[in-house]
């Protein structure tokens, strides 16, 4: 929630302030997404983010429950990486990357990923102050699939960051029957099907939307330029939807590994990490066949968001309590539930990349096509950091990746990070992100 | 924007903002030509409601709408914010589909055409524009344009003649209304003021449509209408008596379960889970029943019985089902599947934050929160946000939850002076509510020890729930917030330092009326402030000039 200066001054407590200018809104404003889209269709790579929340454990010594001691090649397993085990060598770690805010204040279990995503560090808290890269890439790999990109929220809660708008955010899935239903439900045409006829209730599905399309110049002359970016944003889902019926109106092509699933039950909505990580299981069985089906390039998955509320199934104390909390074990030298948390949190992306690697595509695997950009709100949770924020690029990105590097950095900017993971994904991006956090450096030592 | 600096370790940053200076700089610039002021996405509730007016309630709309916005407390000001993402949009599209299809369907049909077309199979062009004007007119909550008359007309004509039947042409041509931006949003316009030179008045279907969505939470009815074409809706003297006639009708609890559905945050209920181990009783049905208890006792207590509004902290009548009798630990009364029931006085249930709904919003999964309750209590009824917690807080002091009770662990808060001066306003409410567990079960004990429900609070003493009650009901801030609230509901926009003598005439006036709801709504309804003409910055061309995109911060670009 936010609230604005005047009522913020009621129920402030003191405190010092700086003004920075970042020109914001026009940020937001389509004037490339041509450009970019065009060359999209040429990109076979699938693209995705990966969010969990509460970041992994640091010690108070400046150690760490999941950074690898080894540099470059060859990272060895660390307590909170373990399930990564399987899918190691497809995998690279990102240590030691922090925002820097330029001046701007930590918005805690907000401002980390939303710097990784936008380029920025947001202004405040529940936005962000420019669009989350992914819909860019979504434009680029999106074209020719039935939909530019899918969100996914395992929690049970609608929590996506991916935002066009930086204010309007997607809505996930948010249950695995949700995400079967928009996948493979009504308007799903099975790809290996030898009966395929166009469906005539589509053409006047379209005729629909051509009207609403002519009034766009009209309306967006007489509004101020906010209600101009959330108008584009609503002409651009728009143009998504008449993409859509176009892809409806084609034959698919076949896809060998498409099997479609079958419908997941019902289920009640709990908040405990063992139905979190069951849900988030069965959506990443769901998401993959719907990539090796054809029906998307590129998603973005939220296990937990920022501030996670997740918990272990009859304890009182939710995850984020923990993280704050929890008394630094004098023996151990870490906190030990928020350890054991950060451990079961992460099983649920091994699990997640293990799905995607079992779909056998051409001499690889889904996984191998795939690139993904994992990460989370905070680094060292207890004290909101926004220092060393695991980063995970996970995939071989159709050979653009060599995977299985731990690259460990001195407090560089994650949009490093960010631009490396859009540019293994094919996107022709060459620089990205604003003020102190722009770069235009990927981190070569990766990239094939 | 202006903020605290990364790492200093305050609390709560003040922000120090400077008067726009595109906001000077557009008011000179525009020409007098209308503008938008404001551009809303419908909330869920309105768009159904709208549908119903004009189709009928029995219609039916099966669809997940996109998650609404909260922002400085409340969804309507979010709704500025908010636009419609691609999932969005295929709910709406499928939406549009499917309620178009019923109203044209055998059963509907008759009712709802009106007209017939002189053949079933072919194009009846008079008949598609008097029902596209018809419900063009209510969904856009003005008439329609002859441009956008044509193109149904010609989407209708398209569709009838590719697949023979002038049914489903209309259909389509009516899914096409629903899909509009003009229907989807709430697109308020101002246009020059003939009475003053240079100035701006919101134009009279923009006014309609406030006083509607204000009172009814739906879109103007025919008379509404006529008067806002007449261009009476100017008249101070129609005006007031549009306002009495809304409040008047059986509708405004429509618009009041709105608005305390906003101000009382019960989005928080889509995202409810507790802990099955805990709360054994807690089920779906429980969540939903809550919520409708709240709600009945609200509006049970603020319209219908139109009593003082300061009442909902302190009456014990409210309304009971059989899920919510077991959870009250009470013997169901009735056969009936809702019943009035009246908590004894020597009970501690009385005013609604001793209700499901208020205790287990605002807890954790598997434990009540006096913090959370506490910072919901300020925030929601006296419009004070608390600030978010220090970022770089040290918490070595706070101990581990399983023993003694939660008074003892949020002590250690007070020995940090950054935590105490947030936590000695949001604690001691917050304690008071100590003997309601997270999904609000009395209880006497925690972990074995006596809970201790005494309060000192803004150096007043009370005690539990019923003491927290009484202190509300005679607090100042209590009633200028719901003032606050129901006025920035109503415009979509936070108020700021201008508005503040007319809040506060506003608050005087609900003071006079003994504190009754609907009076404050008629009152602000038919105030000139609620209709005060703020110009949005940027007005200008739909396509920005080239500067403007080469300013634009770098997001990558063609290599």
């Amino acid at each position: 929630m936010t609230f604005s200066r005047r009522s913020m001054m009621r129920g402030m407590v003191g405190g010092a302030a700086v003004c920075v200018g970042i020109p914001t809104l026009d940020m937001f404003l389509d004037v490339n997404g041509q450009t970019f889209a065009d060359t999209g269709a040429k990109v076979p790579v699938r693209f995705g983010t990966y969010f969990w929340g509460l970041g992994l454990t640091d010690t108070p010594d400046g150690g760490s429950r999941w950074v690898p001691k080894t540099k470059g090649k060859g990272w060895e397993i660390t307590p909170e990486l373990e399930s990564l085990k399987p899918v190691k060598d497809k995998v690279s770690v990102f240590s030691g990357f922090r925002v820097n805010g330029d001046g701007r204040p930590n918005a805690v279990h907000w401002s980390g990923h939303a710097a990784i995503l936008s380029g920025v560090a947001p202004s405040r808290g529940g936005q962000m102050d420019a669009p989350s890269f992914d819909t860019q890439i979504a434009d680029a790999l999106g074209v020719g699939t039935r939909f530019r990109s899918i969100e996914c929220s395992a929690n049970g809660k609608t929590v996506s960051y991916s935002t066009r708008t930086g204010k309007s955010f997607a809505t996930p899935e948010a249950s695995p029957i949700a995400l079967y239903t928009r996948l493979f439900g009504q308007g799903f045409q099975d790809p290996n099907s030898p009966n395929w006829s166009p469906d005539a209730s589509i053409m006047l599905k379209q005729s629909v939307l051509s009207g609403v399309a002519e009034q766009r110049r009209a309306l967006l002359a007489r509004v101020g330029s906010t209600d101009r970016v959330k108008l584009d944003q609503y002409f651009t889902s728009l143009r998504e939807m008449e993409n859509q019926l176009d892809i409806q109106l084609q034959r698919p092509a076949k896809a060998e590994a498409c099997l479609i699933p079958t419908r997941p039950d019902e289920k009640p909505r709990a908040h405990s990490v063992d139905v979190i990580n069951a849900n988030s299981k069965a959506m990443a069985r769901l998401l993959a066949m719907g990539m090796a089906c054809n029906q998307t390039k590129v998603f973005n998955f939220v296990h937990t968001p920022g501030q996670s509320e997740t918990y272990i199934a009859g304890d009182s104390k939710i995850y984020h309590q923990y993280t704050h909390d929890e008394p630094t074990d004098p023996k151990l030298g870490y906190q030990p539930n928020s350890s054991k948390l950060a451990g079961l949190v992460m099983q649920a992306f091994g699990d997640f990349l293990v799905e995607m690697d079992s779909i056998k595509e051409g001499d690889g695997t889904l996984l191998d096509n795939m690139a993904v950009l994992a990460f989370s709100d905070t680094g060292y949770a207890k004290i909101h950091s926004l220092e060393n924020i695991p980063m995970l690029i996970a995939g071989g990105a159709g050979g653009r990746h060599k995977g299985g590097y731990h690259i460990a950095s001195a407090g560089e900017p994650v949009t490093r990070v960010s631009l490396t993971a859009q540019q293994l994904a094919g996107a022709p991006v060459g620089e990205f992100g604003a003020g102190a956090m722009k770069t235009s450096r990927p981190i070569t030592e990766i990239m094939a | 924007m202006c903020a605290a600096v990364f790492g200093v370790g305050t609390v709560g940053a003040v922000a120090v903002t400077l008067q726009s200076p595109a906001i000077a700089q557009a008011r000179q610039a525009t020409a007098a030509e209308p503008f938008a002021v404001a551009v809303r996405r419908l909330t869920e509730s309105q768009y159904r409601n709208i549908v119903a007016d004009l189709f009928g309630a029995d219609i039916t709309m099966n669809a997940r709408f996109e998650p609404e916005m909260r922002e400085e407390g409340l969804q309507a000001i979010g709704a500025a914010q908010l636009s419609v993402t691609t999932s969005g949009f295929e709910q709406y599209f499928a939406l549009a589909n499917s309620v178009s299809a019923q109203v044209i369907d055998a059963k509907r049909r008759e009712k709802l055409v009106g007209c017939q077309p002189a053949d079933p199979k072919k194009v009846d062009e008079a008949c598609t524009r008097a029902v596209v004007t018809r419900y063009g007119k209510g969904l856009f909550r003005r008439p329609l344009t002859e441009a956008e008359i044509a193109t149904r007309l010609s989407i209708a004509a398209k569709g009838t003649a590719g697949v023979g039947d002038y049914y489903e042409g209309l259909r389509l041509a009516l899914a096409s209304l629903l899909m509009d931006p003009e229907f989807l949003f709430r697109v308020e316009s101002a246009e020059p003021d003939p009475a003053r030179r240079g100035q701006y008045r919101l134009d009279a279907y923009t006014k309609a449509s406030r006083l509607s969505f204000l009172l009814w939470n739906s879109a103007p009815d025919a008379e509404l209408l006529s008067v806002a074409e007449k261009g009476d809706i100017h008249k101070d003297a129609v005006l007031k008596a549009q306002v009495a006639r809304m409040v008047a009708s059986p509708k405004v609890r429509d618009g009041a379960s709105a608005f305390f559905t906003d101000m009382l945050q019960f989005d928080h209920f889509d995202n409810l889970t507790k802990d099955a181990a805990t709360y054994p009783k807690y089920s779906q049905k429980v969540a939903d029943s809550a919520r409708e208890q709240t709600l009945r006792t609200v509006l049970d207590l603020t319209v219908d019985q139109n009593r003082d509004y300061r009442d909902v902290f302190t009456s014990n009548e409210t309304f009971i089902n059989r899920a919510l009798a077991a959870v009250y630990k009470v013997s169901y009364p009735s056969k009936d599947p809702w019943t009035k029931y009246t908590f004894p006085a020597s009970s501690e249930r009385s005013g609604i934050l001793t209700q499901v709904t208020f205790l287990s919003l605002f807890s954790h999964p598997a434990a009540s929160s006096p913090t959370k309750r506490g910072v919901k209590i300020h925030e929601i009824f006296m419009c004070e946000p608390t600030p978010e917690p220090p970022a770089d807080v040290d918490f070595s002091k706070v101990q581990a939850l399983d023993k003694g009770t939660v008074r003892v662990r949020l002590l250690d808060h007070m020995q940090n002076e950054g935590c105490a001066s947030c936590h000695r306003r949001s604690d001691p409410p917050g304690l008071a509510l100590e003997r309601f567990d997270g999904l609000g079960q009395l209880r006497t004990l925690e972990n074995g020890a006596p809970i201790d429900v005494s309060a000192d609070f803004e150096g007043v003493k009370f005690t539990g729930a019923t003491g927290l009650g009484k202190y509300l009901r005679d607090d100042k801030r209590i009633p200028a917030c719901l003032v606050r609230n129901v006025y920035a509901y109503g415009v979509g926009k936070a108020p700021d330092e201008r508005d503040e003598d007319y809040l506060d005439d506003q608050t005087k006036a609900f003071a006079k009326s003994g504190y009754r709801f609907k009076a404050l709504l008629a009152g602000i309804a038919s105030s000139a402030g609620f209709f005060k003409v703020e110009q949005p910055k940027g007005l200008g061309p739909a396509n920005p000039p080239k500067a403007v995109a080469t300013a634009r911060l770098s997001q990558g670009g063609p290599q």
